[in-house]
């Protein structure tokens, strides 16, 4: 069983949505913004304070907190 | 007269493009959600509305609600889209949903004038032939493509030809079909298209089926058999289905009709403005820049001249008076009601001026997004988020726009309480009365300006963990937000902000101030006799008197201070108008001590705001019970603090 998600990439690292396991609102919040199924999350910063991250996706940012990050399942890298 | 609204995702540029071609105005700023309100503006002899921005048309955040009640029940004439052609995917993504509400529409691609910057190619021919809409490149901050597009509205609103929905996956596509035909779907109203319908009942949306009757027995057991068999098929829930197939849709048309270079955006900026070490410290001498070059600069500069010329005014007009044989119940009202009270009210136009004008900068350019983004961990132990940092710093320069713009924070008991805490911070009514204590009592000592902003924040912090411990239903809560381009804002979107939050200054100047003057002046010049009497022993002085002891703990249980409060909630800039007028040439020393005074201010700047600000508390807590429940805080919070300081400085000074 692969467990990584958005909250485990390094700054610079990227990579493909394979589900999101999170409260049916943020669920859909987070869809609403275009984190779908088999798209590319890069991240880009972190805030100063650690948290939240500034991520890529579709061709713009966003920000989000860690713990919608840990909600962004990635498949795994080949 | 047709009905046209302008629809899209914050910071399309939808609110650019209303004030250029309207003749009302709407606020602008590079922040999701600053259309806070609907705007209309006359288009062409056409009734033009501005709808907040929205990422879609799900039930959850009040102005997605507001924007579908619209669309759904006023039935618009036509929808402009306006996309941000940069950012096309996501944007269709919403165009999907506009799509199924069955009015005309118009894609308006904006920012034109950035795509070969970006590397981006967009072939409008074919976009127009995916969703059978006229699609039109403008860019509203310089104002391309504006002839085309009046050219599109007038055909659009001529043949009133309405966008063809773009279809999902086969299973999906199926059972909508199957849904459409059924008998139930005659019981919608007729302004709503059958397809959406369709759709609604699918996601079991609430706010769908609170218009509707049940929904038959036998129809909801094939919706629920279908539906599970939908959801082992695509191994997810209906609603994901359903993003996931308007995303799949929009991925599509985006890779017909685009080309484009470089996938992953970078802000050179935001090297620099939200760095590791330096993004805080920036943002304090941003902060600090603001208020230096208004109140320190610009007010520097106006007060002493406005105060002057304000006397001239009042001598040359008692002599002019006297000469004439005016009255004096006249003459005394003109020159110690009015002029007093109004004029000590507009002194400090000028430096709120250039306050609102640099808040508008920094919300316009994409800062603010920033600002939420580096504060938003330490926010977050106050149980905030980055969102509320917005609402806070607006409330610098006034609390109405700032309990407005909290509309952005998704989750309602977040949203309830940063507005319960924005009032903490000093709006910039506030600072004439700490002017005037701190020249009359502290020797304008330089450090006291600053430590009433950080008095609001320790009451901010306290307020934060304190609803911290007692929430014992802690919600998950998500801070999702967009961070845009950076952007030189346009003069007139700055202008047309700045002057509309002025505007309203100088109309309270006008109106409630004036009244409030004059009625102060009466009251506080004649006896319940009616007859002119010393300010000792006048109407104010008595009703003083009866609140008086209330405040006594407190250090300034004095009618005059009493009075003054009671005028603060109609505008407190009317404090200072109050005491002006109640001391009649008296010194203000005779009124506090240093103990007191500083125990005045302090009560002023935590209770309860004025007005204006408390009914724009009530229309956005949307409950009677939290909004009271706030206010009560608020003025028990002051109460009790100001009580704490004003015993621990009697011991000190």
């Amino acid at each position: 069983m692969n467990n990584k998600t958005v909250e485990d990439l390094n700054v610079g690292q990227s990579g493909i949505i394979s589900a999101i396991d999170a409260p049916k609102e943020i669920k859909r919040r987070l869809m609403d913004m275009g984190f779908t199924r088999g798209i590319r999350v890069d991240v880009i910063k972190k805030a100063p304070m650690g948290d939240p991250l500034e991520v890529g996706i579709r061709g713009y940012n966003i920000c989000i907190r860690k713990e919608q990050a840990a909600n962004l399942m990635l498949k795994e890298s080949i | 007269m047709a009905k046209i609204c302008l629809v899209g995702n914050p910071n399309c540029g939808k609110s650019t493009l209303f004030n250029n071609v309207t003749n009302t105005i709407a606020h602008v700023g590079n922040w999701a959600g600053v259309t806070v309100e609907e705007k209309y503006g006359d288009w062409n002899g056409n009734q033009t509305l501005d709808l907040p921005g929205i990422y879609s048309l799900s039930p959850y955040s009040p102005e997605e609600k507001l924007t579908r009640r619209f669309i759904l029940d006023s039935e618009p004439d036509l929808i402009i889209d306006v996309i941000d052609a940069t950012n096309l995917e996501r944007s269709l993504y919403l165009t999907t949903q506009l799509v199924e509400l069955g009015r005309p529409m118009i894609l308006a691609l904006n920012m034109g004038d950035l795509l070969e910057k970006e590397g981006i190619k967009i072939d409008t021919e074919q976009l127009s032939k995916m969703f059978h809409s006229r699609v039109v490149n403008i860019s509203a901050s310089k104002g391309l493509g504006f002839d085309e597009l009046n050219k599109a509205v007038e055909k659009s609103l001529a043949d009133k030809k309405v966008p063809s929905c773009p279809l999902f996956a086969p299973p999906l596509e199926l059972l909508i079909t199957e849904i459409i035909a059924d008998d139930f779907m005659h019981e919608a109203p007729k302004a709503y298209p059958r397809r959406w319908c369709a759709i609604k009942l699918l996601e079991a949306d609430e706010l769908f089926l609170a218009n509707m009757p049940p929904v038959p027995e036998k129809l909801a057991e094939v919706i629920k058999c279908r539906t599970e068999k939908l959801e082992k098929v695509f191994n997810d829930d209906i609603d994901a289905i359903i993003i996931d197939q308007r995303y799949h849709v929009a991925e599509d048309i985006t890779k017909i009709c685009e080309v484009k270079k470089d996938p992953v955006k970078k802000f050179k900026l935001d090297n620099i403005v939200t760095n590791k070490f330096l993004a805080i410290p920036i943002f304090v001498l941003v902060m600090a820049f603001v208020f230096y070059i208004s109140i320190s600069v610009v007010g520097g500069v106006t007060t002493p001249l406005i105060e002057s010329s304000i006397a001239t005014i009042r001598e040359s007009l008692h002599s002019l008076l006297n000469n004439l044989g005016v009255i004096s119940f006249l003459s005394n009202m003109l020159i110690d009601g009015i002029i007093s009270g109004v004029g000590a009210v507009l002194t400090f136009v000028p430096q709120l001026f250039v306050l609102f004008a640099l808040l508008s900068f920094l919300e316009d350019c994409g800062y603010m997004s920033r600002i939420a983004f580096i504060m938003d961990r330490a926010m977050r132990s106050l149980g905030l988020s980055g969102k509320s940092i917005i609402p806070l710093v607006i409330g610098t320069g006034c609390s109405v726009p700032a309990i407005m713009s909290t509309r952005t924070i998704e989750h309602p008991k977040m949203r309830r309480l940063t507005i319960m805490v924005t009032p903490f911070i000093p709006c910039g009514a506030k600072l004439p009365i700490f002017a005037m204590i701190i020249g009359a009592f502290f020797n304008n000592a330089w450090f006291l300006a600053p430590i009433m902003y950080f008095i609001g924040i320790i009451a901010i912090t306290i307020t934060g963990i304190v609803s911290q411990l007692l929430d014992r239903h802690k919600e998950d809560n998500a801070f999702i937000l967009e961070l845009p381009r950076y952007q030189i804002p346009t003069l007139k979107n700055t202008w047309i902000q700045t002057w509309e939050r002025t505007k309203g200054f100088i109309v309270k100047a006008g109106t409630t101030i004036l009244l409030a003057s004059i009625l102060i002046w009466f009251l506080n010049s004649y006896n319940f006799l009616l007859q002119e009497v010393s300010p000792t022993s006048s109407m104010l002085a008595s009703i003083g008197r009866v609140i008086a002891p209330l405040f006594r703990p407190l250090g300034f249980g004095t009618w005059q201070a009493s009075v003054a409060l009671l005028t603060g909630i109609a505008a407190k800039e009317s404090i200072v108008s109050t005491l002006t007028v109640a001391l009649q040439g008296q010194p203000i020393t005779t009124l506090f001590t240093q103990a007191s005074s500083f125990s005045f201010i302090m009560f002023i700047l935590l209770a309860s705001p004025c007005v204006a600000a408390l009914s724009a508390m009530a229309t956005e807590m949307r409950d009677r019970k939290a909004f009271w429940a706030a206010v009560a805080y608020q003025t028990g919070f002051a109460y009790v603090s100001s009580l704490i300081v004003y015993r621990i400085l009697l011991g000190v000074l």
